[in-house]
């Protein structure tokens, strides 16, 4: 068994444990449905994953440039790191929003490669989000991070970047 | 013209799975029944032949063959059961089996956390993975001599 498998498998056992005691915490008072479940958590566990790992994987990297730059290390170096493969394709507005599409993401590729399981989605990519959300704020960047996924295994994460007004 | 149809069954005799091919005449009994039929016999099987067996009998029971088909049977040490009927020509069915529970069943089942694994496997990844690989394989085309 590889040391990818252990990772997959214990990120979706963390996912199991989060949506199932929130599940408990929410069912005395109305009953949620898929669709919102409270995943906070999850990205919170995530924050801190990303926080911690950068500080590891930056630790020889000389400086960054600008943003953009911060952004193509996350999209090449940063990715491999986690998912032993590259972002696919970077996009942004150069106004602080950056989208980063992966067309075969690791935790969505054994689920489905069309619409099926899509409403259970969601719980597979908000620890990811956090991931990238953390890493960006040791790095100095505060942002919002969500996902987009309209077929499986592909998923398009938005970047929002916080300017200090 | 030579997978008949396979049957994916779990430790406790429950089936996962069941698809055909090229499967000409139907038992006419629900699948349910079908199903129990089917994995009562492989038990006996696997106990008369481990029981009878005058050697130590290491792998138990790999297949039987009739005039017109052969039943492979292939049994993982968790107790996951694969059941394929193919014609009397097809080669190395075993292998097949193998891969069939090493790169689709592991990948698609086991590493999917939507699927529970004591119920009947209704990922629609699963299905077409499952598919290709048995008409990818020789055996599915092999013809009859």
């Amino acid at each position: 068994m590889t040391e990818e498998t252990i990772f997959d498998l214990l990120h979706s056992a963390v996912v199991d444990y989060v949506v199932q005691s929130d599940g408990k915490a929410s069912e005395n008072s109305i009953k949620a449905d898929a669709k919102d479940e409270d995943l906070s958590k999850l990205e919170y566990i995530g924050f801190f994953t990303g926080y911690r790992m950068i500080e590891r994987l930056t630790r020889e990297m000389p400086r960054f440039k600008d943003e953009l730059d911060t952004m193509k290390f996350i999209c090449t170096d940063f990715w491999s790191a986690i998912y032993k493969k590259q972002i696919d394709n970077l996009r942004t507005n150069h106004l602080g929003v950056y989208v980063l599409q992966d067309n075969a993401f690791r935790f969505l590729t054994k689920l489905s490669n069309g619409k099926q399981y899509l409403d259970l989605a969601p719980r597979y990519v908000t620890f990811t989000c956090g991931v990238l959300r953390g890493c960006l704020a040791n790095l100095g960047i505060e942002s919002i991070v969500t996902a987009e996924i309209q077929t499986m295994p592909s998923c398009k994460f938005h970047i929002q970047v916080q300017r200090p007004c | 013209m030579t997978i008949h149809n396979i049957y994916i069954f779990n430790k406790n005799g429950n089936l996962l799975y069941y698809n055909e091919w090229n499967r000409i005449k139907q038992t006419g009994m629900t699948r349910d029944e079908e199903a129990k039929l089917m994995y009562g016999m492989l038990f006996s099987i696997k106990s008369f032949v481990n029981k009878i067996s005058p050697t130590d009998p290491k792998d138990g029971f790999l297949y039987y063959k009739t005039s017109k088909y052969t039943l492979h049977y292939f049994e993982t040490l968790t107790g996951l059961k694969f059941v394929l009927n193919t014609d009397n020509h097809a080669q190395s069915v075993r292998e097949l089996l193998q891969q069939i529970y090493n790169q689709v069943y592991v990948e698609y089942v086991v590493k999917n956390p939507l699927i529970d694994l004591a119920q009947p496997i209704e990922s629609e990844i699963f299905k077409e993975k499952l598919d290709t690989l048995i008409k990818l394989s020789p055996i599915y085309f092999s013809k009859s001599i």
